[in-house]
């Protein structure tokens, strides 16, 4: 089964190199953050937490780096970009990341798991199986930005004393110790609305359904939408700034533009492109 | 209501709508909600039949309690559980966001801690009661045949508006009580003031999205603020090209601070001589006109030459100059203070220093914008300030009271030691506490009455920041589910019960809360209602979650007046600031019985579950101390002992503990975690309006060789040359994204 997934894996990939990236998916979900616009306040993490069932671990677990937040907040002191760190003060302040699964097209996670619990959906999704999911951990080791968790413990058990258990979302399971999870893109809330497309008989329309981050981003700094559709907000974001998938380095006509995905020199084919924090200096 | 007939006038009094004739316009009323799922058209929960649709979330309209700003909200709602919470588009204050806190709001619905019972003091223990058995001992202490004095029974809440204000005030005049005490520990009462005086409106609307320069002094507007939410999304059209500059001058790194182009540290205290500095600078070398200022205003200007104010503030005359350059260049501007700045003896002189740049530089009318008025004074916002606790504490010491009420806020965990609330708290004879939860309030008193949650409850609600100059919203709050605990009653049934316990008249028709809201919309001025029959205007303004009211106009006035700051004077025993911040999250410490948000990182700190103390790399080398290490902070009136964070983020003279943990009570998640900074606070106060100094707290820091270890998220502070997040400078984004949105 994983030799079967490897191979399909490489055939993409190859053909997405050959190709400015692979378009043989009905979606291509993605997002575009605006770090001129993320204040770092932290709301999109709890919306994400209220959303997907995540399991608080507690402060003895989190010390050990356990913390469940599909969505976290980096924050940086240093700016590479704008010269040197010796300064006194933080003079501008702090870098804000929100980093969640990048959704990678070509997903480092999904060729090493010996049982495929990890792969690739028909809407351009790295999807988790939980009950496929073996907890091998491979994949967590093989993903560069760190996004994925493990249940090391059955965290329902703490997590949710009653009536807090009232509060879970029925349309996605609880996770149980063993297995390996992070950010699906909110699945449960673009099947809903597939689902209501497919029962009125059209197409997707971008806007109609979004994810619990983007949705409650305070200064909108998060867009998420199909990138299959030329139409929708994000692909025209990604449009204007020039950022394409398919290629490791990105080449803009105005070399000064905005837009960038992280760590795409490694061909991992993220579908979530950052727009630079700005400063004025 | 039936019974009896009262004028008109008066019926509206007691609807709330009693006002001062008001000028109304027609509201734009949906028809239908538009629903993420299931497309159903939906009123209220109220309504059985659309009620459960089995396996199809539907959203119903509220308003988020979390904190004083009244957000809009959307309960998601499946099989008779409320799930989810976002924000309602519709709302003028939020546009469909919320904040962490409000998204955690399903967490303090169902938070495990909730107490579910009356509870009366029987010796000295609290045990469980009948509400029967509650209500009773209440009727003895102050019902109609009690020999209560109402001079001597008073009422202690946070921040309230709408009907349940209308409710509480026709409860107090029944009594005979004149004291209402409304605190919040986060509040913006010294620049209120100011404001009041100096524009003639205590709650100008600040449109930092129409200036292109915002400069700060402290104010943490996407913060600790009085609408967060409303604030951050209109920094989100600031940041938009032609992207507005942002300078933030503080003590301590803010949430706001973090995302300055430039951020100064100050030492809290000097901000009011900085800020004359700048004018100084302005006028005297930038040709701003003075002219038109008294003679008293244009004598202290001079006075605060930039060399003296660089002396004081320890800011070069070369950074006052660029910042008074900047303030010159890019125009219009807005100029604000916050909590560091008026929290000091001379708070709010040093915040009309900082208002006077906005009339100097021309920001009047242009930046900051008149609120108008809004035309039902008796469901008008009663907005917290420090000084009510002060008064109160000082009532209490004067053994003034035999009945007070607590509501809505938590005294006991956030008054400063120094004013022995506790001690004086326990001569009081009969202390009633309103709440959720058995906070460190209702554990010491006599009577606690199990509210319902936000989510189970009815109220309306008028939030004093957002909305536009022509209208603003009163918010709807209505239940999104049935009550988890069958003895839990609401805020609004239980004044009901305690006015016809009363025997007063108006109020003895109405079977509850709901029941007089009902009839309070039945009689909404027909120029709110825009004609529509009782009926199709209540299901109509559920489905909104507000109805909007045509304000007054207002109009912003510009009365400089002198304001001299004293000098600061360095304290050589206690030789350090200290910084009680507020953050987005544990606010108060209201929200620190929610797991979501103690596992929340701090957006600074990135720590989570327990308190820490920031402190400038250089302090912390002086100290022989790094990250995790116990340092012990100590003021006149007591020392606490934290583990430290070091960034360079804080003024090398201050050391900062955010407030909002350190609970001795609140439940499994809050008890016995972390500290209270608030706890040794100095006896400060701001010499014109009474308020609590907060950043007026003298400390000193030494090292409490204890090695440790900080719980927070990453292990890494920089981005060791990866590109994680690639920053641009303005002069680029101008470039590419320019005045307009086109992208070359
Ligand atoms: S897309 Fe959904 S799952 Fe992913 S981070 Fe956002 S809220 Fe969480
Ligand atoms: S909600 Fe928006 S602004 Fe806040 S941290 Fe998340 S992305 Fe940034
Ligand atoms: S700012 Fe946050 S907590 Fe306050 S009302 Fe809005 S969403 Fe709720």
């Amino acid at each position: 089964m994983s030799l079967s997934n490897l191979l399909n894996d490489w055939t993409r990939y190859r053909q997405g190199i050959e190709e400015g990236g692979f378009h043989d998916y009905e979606h291509i979900f993605g997002m575009a953050i605006d770090l001129n616009k993320c204040i770092g306040c932290n709301a999109c993490s709890i919306a994400c937490y209220a959303e997907n069932n995540l399991a608080v671990v507690g402060e003895e677990k989190f010390a050990k780096d356990q913390g469940m937040h599909w969505l976290r907040i980096e924050r940086y002191w240093d700016e590479p970009d704008l010269g040197a760190d010796d300064q006194e003060f933080q003079e501008h302040g702090a870098s804000f990341l929100p980093m969640m699964c990048q959704q990678c097209n070509a997903a480092t996670c999904e060729p090493v798991c010996p049982v495929a619990a990890t792969y690739h959906t028909p809407d351009g999704l790295n999807a988790q199986v939980y009950n496929r999911c073996i907890g091998s951990r491979y994949c967590s080791n093989n993903c560069p930005y760190r996004l994925r968790y493990f249940n090391f413990y059955s965290y329902y058990e703490t997590s949710w004393p009653a009536p807090l258990d009232q509060q879970l979302n029925p349309d996605l399971s609880v996770r149980d110790k063993g297995v390996m999870e992070k950010c699906t893109f909110c699945i449960q809330r673009i099947r809903v609305a597939k689902d209501t497309a497919q029962r009125e008989e059209r197409e997707l329309v971008d806007g109609e359904f979004t994810t619990a981050c983007a949705q409650t981003c305070p200064t909108s700094a998060i867009q998420f939408g199909d990138l299959q559709d030329p139409n929708s907000k994000v692909s025209q974001l990604w449009k204007q700034y020039q950022v394409k998938l398919g290629t490791t380095e990105q080449s803009k006509q105005n070399k000064e533009l905005r837009g960038y995905r992280v760590f795409e020199s490694l061909n991992t084919e993220p579908c979530v492109m950052y727009l630079d924090r700005v400063r004025e200096v | 209501m039936s019974g009896h007939e009262i004028k008109r006038r008066d019926f509206l009094k007691v609807m709330g709508w009693g006002g001062v004739g008001a000028t109304l316009a027609g509201c734009d009323m949906p028809t239908t909600v538009t629903l993420e799922e299931g497309k159903e058209e939906v009123v209220s929960y109220m309504s059985p039949e659309e009620f459960v649709i089995p396996g199809i979330g539907i959203y119903y309209a509220s308003t988020c309690q979390q904190c004083s700003a009244g957000c809009g909200i959307y309960g998601r709602v499946r099989e008779g559980r409320v799930l989810k919470l976002e924000g309602n588009p519709a709302s003028q204050i939020n546009g469909g966001k919320l904040c962490q806190m409000g998204q955690a709001g399903v967490q303090t619905h169902y938070n495990p801690d909730r107490i579910t019972k009356p509870m009366l003091r029987k010796g000295k223990e609290l045990v469980e009661v009948s509400w029967d058995e509650a209500m009773a001992e209440l009727d003895k202490r102050v019902g109609k045949s009690s020999s209560v004095d109402g001079q001597r029974v008073a009422w202690f809440s946070g921040s309230m508006s709408g009907h349940q204000s209308v409710l509480l005030d026709a409860y107090l005049e029944s009594v005979g009580s004149k004291s209402h005490f409304v605190y919040e520990a986060i509040n913006s009462a010294v620049s209120r003031a100011v404001n009041a005086e100096m524009l003639g409106d205590a709650t100008p609307h600040y449109r930092f999205d129409k200036a292109a320069l915002l400069l700060s002094f402290g104010a943490d507007l996407l913060g600790a603020s009085s609408s967060p939410v409303h604030y951050s999304t209109q920094y989100g059209e600031f940041r938009s090209a032609p992207r507005g500059m942002h300078v933030q001058i503080e003590p301590s790194m803010s949430l706001t601070g973090a995302n300055a182009d430039l951020w100064q540290p100050v030492i809290p205290g000097t901000e009011g001589v900085l800020a004359y500095g700048l004018i100084n600078m302005l006028v005297n070398k930038m040709g701003y006109d003075a002219s038109g200022l008294s003679l008293e205003v244009r004598g202290l200007i001079g006075k605060y030459d930039p060399a003296y104010a660089a002396k004081v503030t320890g800011i070069s005359e070369e950074r006052i100059e660029k910042i008074a350059g900047l303030l010159k260049s890019k125009s219009p501007s807005l100029v604000l203070a916050g909590t560091s700045t008026e929290g000091q003896r001379d708070g709010y002189n040093a915040t009309a220093a900082v208002t006077l740049l906005n009339v100097i530089l021309g920001n009047v009318g242009k930046t900051i914008e008149s609120s108008g008025t809004f035309p039902f004074p008796q469901m008008a916002a009663k907005a917290g300030s420090s000084r009510d606790l002060l008064s109160f504490a000082s009532a209490l010491g004067k053994k003034q009271y035999d009945v007070v009420f607590f509501h809505g806020t938590n005294p006991v965990h956030t008054a400063p030691n120094y004013l022995g609330l506790v001690d004086n708290l326990a001569d009081v004879p009969f202390k009633v506490t309103l709440s959720m939860f058995l906070d460190e309030t209702a554990a010491v008193s006599d009577l606690v009455l199990p509210l319902l949650s936000s989510l189970e409850d009815w109220g309306t609600h008028v939030a004093d920041v957002g909305g536009s100059t022509q209208t603003t919203d009163v918010t709807i709050q209505q239940p999104l589910m049935k009550q988890l605990y069958d003895d839990t009653r609401g805020f609004g049934d239980i004044v009901l019960s305690l006015l016809k316990a009363r025997g007063v008249e108006e109020y003895t028709g109405f079977d509850d809360y709901y029941a007089y809201l009902r009839d309070a919309f039945s009689s909404t001025p027909e120029a709110i209602t825009g004609g529509l029959g009782t009926k199709a205007f209540w299901q109509g303004s559920l489905q909104k979650g507000a109805v909007s009211i045509q304000l007054d106009k207002g109009a912003l006035q510009s009365n400089p007046f002198a304001s001299e700051v004293s000098e600061h004077k360095a304290d050589p025993s206690y030789p350090m600031h200290l910084a009680p911040s507020a953050r987005l999250g544990m606010w108060d410490g209201r929200h620190a019985n929610i797991p979501w948000l103690q596992e929340a990182p701090d957006q600074i700190s990135k720590v989570v579950w327990e308190s820490w103390a920031e402190i400038h790399p250089s302090t912390a080398a002086k100290m022989g101390v790094t990250n995790g290490d116990m340092i012990k902070v100590e003021s006149r009136q007591g020392a606490i002992k934290v583990k430290v964070y070091v960034h360079r983020g804080v003024h090398p003279n201050v050391v900062a503990v955010p407030m909002g943990r350190g609970h001795e009570q609140y439940g499994r998640y809050a008890k016995g975690r972390g500290v209270n900074p608030l706890k040794i606070l100095s006896q400060v106060t701001e010499n014109k309006t009474g308020e609590l100094a907060l950043y007026g707290t003298r400390v000193k820091v030494s090292n409490a060789s204890d090695k440790g270890t900080l719980i927070h998220m990453g292990d890494s502070e920089s981005q060791v040359g990866r590109k994680l997040v690639s920053t641009v400078t303005a002069e680029v984004f101008k470039n590419t994204e320019g005045g307009g949105n086109s992208v070359a």
